[in-house]
C-alpha cells in the first residue's frame, strides 16, 4: 500500500486503525491455524509412513504368493481363477474436515478381504496356494485404498499449510507494516494540520490585536 | 456305462504304461535340477520327452510361460496317448477319470465369458484333456453363456449348469465336481477292476474332503458352509465323519486325523499353512496308491498311478522353472515339490 494514496483524514485514520486491529487478529488466528495444520501433518506423516511401509510389504508378500501359486498350480490355473473376479472393488468417497481442509474418507462398499467361500471360485477345484495368493492381493487392494486416502489428505494439508504460510507472511511483513505506516503518516499529517491551524489562529489573533491597537 | 464294458487285457496297457513310467524323471534328479538355473532346467528338459512341446511353442512363448505351456501340452498328449493305447474297460475308466478336466474347461469358459475376457485368453487357459476335444471347447468360446449351457443339455452337468446366473459360480463349480464324483461312485462295481478304480476315487475324495475341511476351518467358515462343499462317498471321510471333524476345534481335528489312512501327512500341522499340508497329503496319497498298485500289478491302478505321477512330475517341473525364474529360495521350492 502506498502511503501517498491515503487520504489524511480522521475518518481514514479510524478506518485504518480498525483494519490493523482486524489484520492482527487475523494474523494470530492464521498463525494458530498454520501451527495446528503442521501438528496435524506431522501426526499424519507418521501414520502415512506406517501405512505406505505396510503397503510395500503387502505388495512384496502378494507377489511372492502369486509367484508360488503360478509355480505350483501353473499359469493356466492362475489365469482361470483370475477370470473369476467379475467386478472391481467398489468404494464411496466421503468428506472430512480438518481445520477447514476438506479431505477424502474412502469407505468400502463391500468387504475387500473376503472369506474363501465368498469368493467367485470353487473350493474343490483349487488349492490353498490360490487362496493365499488371492488373500494377499485382497489385503494389498485394501492397503492401496488406505494409502490413497492418507496420501490425498497429506497433499491437501501441505497445500493448505503453504497457503496459510503465505497469508501469515503477507500479513506480518507487508499488509500490517504498510497499514501501520499509513496510519503513522495520517497521524503525522493530522498533527501537522492541527499545528498549522493553531499557528494560523495565533497569527489571526495577533493581526486582530494589532488592528485594535 | 462302465458296467457295460467288456473285460480287457490288462497286461498290454500295463506294459505300455510301465515303459512310459520308466521315462519319468527319477526323484534323485530333482536334487540336481534344484541346483540348476532356469536356462539349465530348460536345456535339461530339451533332452527329455518335453523337447517336442518346447520346440513347438518356442515361437509363441518364452521364459517360464514357454515351459508352463509346454508342460501342460505334454501332459495332455500323454493322457491322450494312454487313452489311445487302452481299450475296453481300461479306456472307459481312463475316460471317466479324465472327465474332471471337462469341468475345468467348462468352468474356465463360463468364467471368462462372465468376466468379459478375450477369446484368446480363455483359449490359453483351456487344458486339452477330457471327454470333449479342444476344438469342441474352442467352438464354445464365441457363444453366449446360455448357448454354452444348452450345449450340455442331456449331460449330467446340465442341471447344475442351468443355474448359471442365478447361483454364484463358485457353488456351481463345486457342484460340478460333486457330480463328477457322484457319477463314478453311483456305479455298482461288479468287476474287480472297477472296484479298484472306485476305491482309488474314494481315497481321492478323502484327500479332497480333508483338504477342504482344513482350508475352511482355518478361515473359520461355518460348519454348514463346509458341509456344503464336502464330497459324499469318501473312503473313510464320509459325510458323517466329515460333520464330526468339522464340529471339532483345530487341535482336536489334528489329533482326530491321526487314525486315518492318510495320517502320514499330518506331522507338523501346527502353523496352519495349508499349502504345505496339502503337499504332505498328496505325498501320503501317492505312497498309498503306489503300494496298492504293486499289490495289484495287472489292474487299472498302475495306469492311474502313472497318470497321477505324470501330473506330479509336470507340477514339480513347473514349480522348479517358475521358482527359479522368480528367484524363490531353493528351500521354499523344495517344500513345494512332491518328491516320492
Amino acid at each position: 500500500m502506498s502511503v501517498v494514496k491515503v487520504q489524511p483524514t480522521r475518518m481514514e485514520l479510524i478506518k485504518l486503525r480498525r483494519r490493523i486491529k482486524m489484520a492482527k487478529r487475523g494474523h494470530s488466528l492464521l498463525k494458530m491455524k498454520r501451527d495446528g495444520l503442521i501438528m496435524e501433518f506431522r501426526e499424519l506423516l507418521e501414520e502415512a509412513k506406517k501405512v505406505i511401509g505396510g503397503m510395500a510389504e503387502k505388495y512384496e508378500k502378494a507377489m511372492q504368493k502369486l509367484a508360488l501359486a503360478m509355480a505350483v498350480d501353473g499359469v493356466v490355473a492362475v489365469k482361470s481363477i483370475a477370470m473369476a473376479r467379475q467386478c472391481e472393488p467398489k468404494f464411496v468417497m466421503h468428506k472430512k474436515n480438518i481445520m477447514g481442509v476438506v479431505v477424502p474418507v474412502i469407505k468400502r462398499e463391500e468387504k475387500i478381504v473376503r472369506c474363501v467361500v465368498e469368493r467367485e471360485y470353487g473350493v474343490l477345484g483349487t488349492t490353498a496356494r490360490i487362496d493365499e495368493a488371492v488373500e494377499a492381493f485382497e489385503q494389498l487392494v485394501d492397503a492401496i485404498l488406505e494409502v490413497a486416502e492418507i496420501e490425498t489428505t497429506i497433499r491437501r494439508l501441505i497445500e493448505e499449510i503453504e497457503k496459510t504460510k503465505r497469508r501469515v507472511n503477507a500479513l506480518e511483513y507487508r499488509v500490517i507494516p504498510s497499514m501501520e505506516e499509513a496510519c503513522k503518516f495520517i497521524a503525522f499529517k493530522l498533527e501537522e494540520m492541527d499545528r498549522e491551524n493553531i499557528i494560523r489562529l495565533k497569527k489571526l489573533k495577533s493581526k486582530k490585536a494589532k488592528q485594535e491597537a | 456305462m462302465l458296467l457295460k464294458s467288456k473285460r480287457s487285457s490288462w497286461a498290454y496297457i500295463v506294459a505300455r504304461v510301465k515303459v512310459m513310467k520308466r521315462r519319468l524323471i527319477p526323484s534323485e534328479e530333482y536334487r540336481k535340477l534344484l541346483n540348476m538355473d532356469f536356462n539349465e532346467i530348460v536345456r535339461y528338459l530339451e533332452e527329455t520327452d518335453y523337447k517336442r512341446e518346447i520346440d513347438e511353442l518356442a515361437y509363441k512363448y518364452s521364459g517360464p510361460r514357454l515351459l508352463d505351456y509346454a508342460l501342460t501340452l505334454n501332459l495332455g498328449r500323454t493322457y491322450r496317448k494312454i487313452m489311445d493305447v487302452s481299450f475296453g474297460i481300461a479306456k472307459d475308466i481312463i475316460t471317466t477319470y479324465l472327465k474332471r478336466w471337462d469341468i475345468w474347461n467348462i468352468v474356465t469358459i463360463i468364467r471368462g465369458k462372465m468376466a468379459g475376457v478375450s477369446e484368446e485368453e480363455i483359449e490359453e487357459a483351456l487344458v486339452p484333456v477330457g471327454e470333449y476335444t479342444l476344438d469342441f471347447y474352442k467352438s464354445l468360446i464365441p457363444k453366449e453363456i446360455d448357448e454354452i449351457v444348452k450345449t450340455f443339455e442331456g449331460t449330467p452337468y446340465y442341471s447344475v449348469l442351468s443355474k448359471v446366473g442365478s447361483e454364484p459360480l463358485s457353488i456351481i463349480e463345486d457342484e460340478l465336481y460333486k457330480i463328477y464324483y457322484h457319477q463314478i461312485l453311483k456305479e455298482r462295481p461288479s468287476e474287480f477292476a472297477l472296484k479298484l478304480f472306485v476305491d482309488f476315487i474314494k481315497m481321492e475324495i478323502d484327500i479332497k474332503n480333508i483338504k477342504t475341511i482344513l482350508r475352511l476351518k482355518r478361515e473359520d467358515v461355518s460348519a454348514e458352509e463346509i458341509m456344503r462343499r464336502i464330497i459324499p462317498g469318501g473312503f473313510e471321510i464320509t459325510e458323517e465323519e466329515a460333520s464330526k471333524l468339522i464340529a471339532m476345534s483345530w487341535d482336536e481335528l489334528v489329533k482326530a486325523l491321526e487314525g486315518y489312512w492318510f495320517s502320514k501327512g499330518l506331522e507338523g500341522i501346527t502353523d496352519k499353512s495349508i499349502s504345505r499340508i496339502e503337499i504332505k497329503f498328496d505325498k501320503a496319497w501317492m505312497e498309498v496308491v503306489a503300494r496298492r498298485a504293486s499289490n495289484y500289478p495287472l489292474s487299472i491302478l498302475p495306469v492311474l498311478q502313472y497318470m497321477v505321477l505324470k501330473k506330479i512330475e509336470v507340477d514339480n517341473l513347473r514349480t522348479l522353472g517358475w521358482g527359479k525364474w522368480q528367484g524363490i529360495p531353493n528351500e521354499e521350492i523344495e517344500e513345494q515339490l512332491v518328491i516320492l
